[in-house]
C-alpha cells in the first residue's frame, strides 16, 4: 500500500507543510515535532493541566465513556497511538474488565518511556504492551485491534490521511475509531478568552514551567490549523469509516472524533 | 545501554507478548526475533529494527540496513 513513508521515497524537495504557522520542508516537520515532545515530556502532564486548568481530564473520561470498554472478562484490545504518558489507556484500563488490554503507541520515546514508568507505577503495565512508531506506517497486521484512540496526537501528524487509512486497516470489523482533539470553539465571547488565552498566556506558562515558550507557541498555532469539526469528520469518512460523528466539549474547544469500521 | 543488549537485564528485554503481535510497518510482513542483539529482522525491508530499553523501535529511519551477507546467514538459521 502506499501509506508508508520510505526514506527511499522522499517528498520533492520544494513540498513543503505547516509546523504551527510557519511553513518547513515537509521531511523535516516529524523531527521538529519529536523535538518540542522530548523537550517537554517530564512535564507534559503537569502543562496540560495548567494549560486547560484540569479540562484536558474530563475530555479525556468523556473518550473512554463513549468508548464504553467492556467490564466482562471479554477480549477487547485497544491500540492507543500517539499515547505517550498514558492518560487514555489507564483510564481504558480502569474503566475496562480484566480482558482489556492496551498498546501504548508512539513516535518519542521519552514520551512513551514517561508513559510506561506512570502505569507501571498505576499497577497495569501487565495490561499494557509498549511500542515507538509511525501512526502513518503502523506495524501491527490488519483487522487486530477492537479500538484505535489517539488522543490530541492526529494534529502533530504530517499526513493526517495516512494516518487515518492505517486506523481503519488495523481495526477488526466493527472495531472503533476515536480520536479526540482541540477543534473550533464555536460560542461567541468564550472564542474570545479562549484567543486571549491561546496566544498570549499558553506561551508564557510554557516558559514558565517548562522554560519552552516555543514549544507551546507551536502548540497553539497547529491546533488553529487543524481541521474544524466537520471538515475533519469528513476525512475520517473518507478513509473508509461508516457513521463518522463528532461531539464537541467545552464550546468546542476540543472535540471527539468517532468512526466505525462495518 | 541499547548498544550492549548482551548486559540488558531480564525486565528491560523486549516483551514476547509485544513481539508475537508487530508486523514490519513498511511491508507490514513477519518479522525475525533476534534475541541477542535485540533487533526485530525485516527481509522483506531488509531492514533490523532496534528494540533499546525493551520498547522495539519501529522507524526505518532508526532501522539498521541488511546486506545481502546477513540475510542469506538468517535463511538459514
Amino acid at each position: 500500500m502506499s501509506s508508508t513513508s520510505k526514506k527511499s521515497d522522499p517528498p520533492a524537495p520544494g513540498d513543503t507543510v505547516s509546523f504551527g504557522f510557519k511553513t518547513v520542508a515537509e521531511g523535516d516537520r516529524q523531527g521538529l515535532v519529536n523535538d518540542i515532545f522530548s523537550a517537554v515530556a517530564g512535564r507534559y502532564d503537569l502543562m496540560n493541566d495548567l494549560m486547560s486548568g484540569g479540562l484536558h481530564r474530563l475530555w479525556k473520561d468523556d473518550v473512554i465513556g463513549w468508548l464504553a470498554p467492556p467490564r466482562s472478562a471479554q477480549a477487547f484490545r485497544l491500540l492507543d497511538v500517539a499515547g505517550g504518558t498514558g492518560d487514555l489507556t489507564e483510564r481504558f484500563l480502569r474503566v475496562g474488565g480484566p480482558g482489556c488490554t492496551a498498546t501504548l503507541f508512539d513516535i518519542n520515546p521519552e514520551m512513551l518511556a514517561a508513559g510506561r514508568k506512570r502505569l507501571a507505577g498505576a499497577g497495569l503495565a501487565e495490561r499494557v504492551a509498549f511500542a515507538i512508531g509511525n501512526a502513518e506506517a503502523l506495524p501491527f497486521p490488519d483487522k487486530s485491534f477492537d479500538a484505535y484512540t489517539i488522543g490530541f496526537g492526529i494534529r502533530n501528524v504530517t499526513h493526517i490521511d495516512k494516518a487515518l487509512s492505517e486506523a481503519y486497516r488495523v481495526l477488526k470489523t466493527g472495531g472503533r475509531f476515536l480520536c479526540i482533539e482541540f477543534s473550533r470553539c464555536e460560542v461567541p465571547l468564550l472564542d474570545r478568552v479562549y484567543d486571549f488565552h491561546s496566544f498570549e498566556v499558553i506561551p508564557r506558562l510554557g516558559q514558565l514551567t517548562a522554560g519552552n515558550a516555543e514549544a507551546y507557541r507551536y502548540l497553539v498555532e497547529s491546533i488553529r490549523k487543524f481541521p474544524k469539526q466537520e471538515t475533519f469528520a469528513g476525512m475520517i469518512g473518507a478513509a473508509g469509516f461508516s457513521r463518522a460523528a463528532y461531539r464537541n466539549l467545552t464550546g468546542g474547544i476540543a472535540a471527539i472524533h468517532s468512526g466505525w469500521r462495518l | 545501554m541499547a548498544d550492549t543488549p548482551a548486559q540488558a537485564e531480564p525486565s528491560r528485554r523486549a516483551d514476547p507478548r509485544v513481539l508475537e503481535m508487530l508486523v514490519c510497518p513498511l511491508t507490514k510482513t513477519a518479522l525475525i526475533y533476534d534475541e541477542a542483539r535485540q533487533e526485530l529482522i525485516s527481509r522483506a525491508a531488509r531492514l533490523a529494527y532496534p528494540i533499546r530499553d525493551g520498547i522495539p523501535v519501529m522507524l526505518p529511519e532508526e532501522a539498521r540496513a541488511l546486506d545481502d551477507d546477513e540475510l542469506r546467514h538468517l535463511g538459514k538459521k
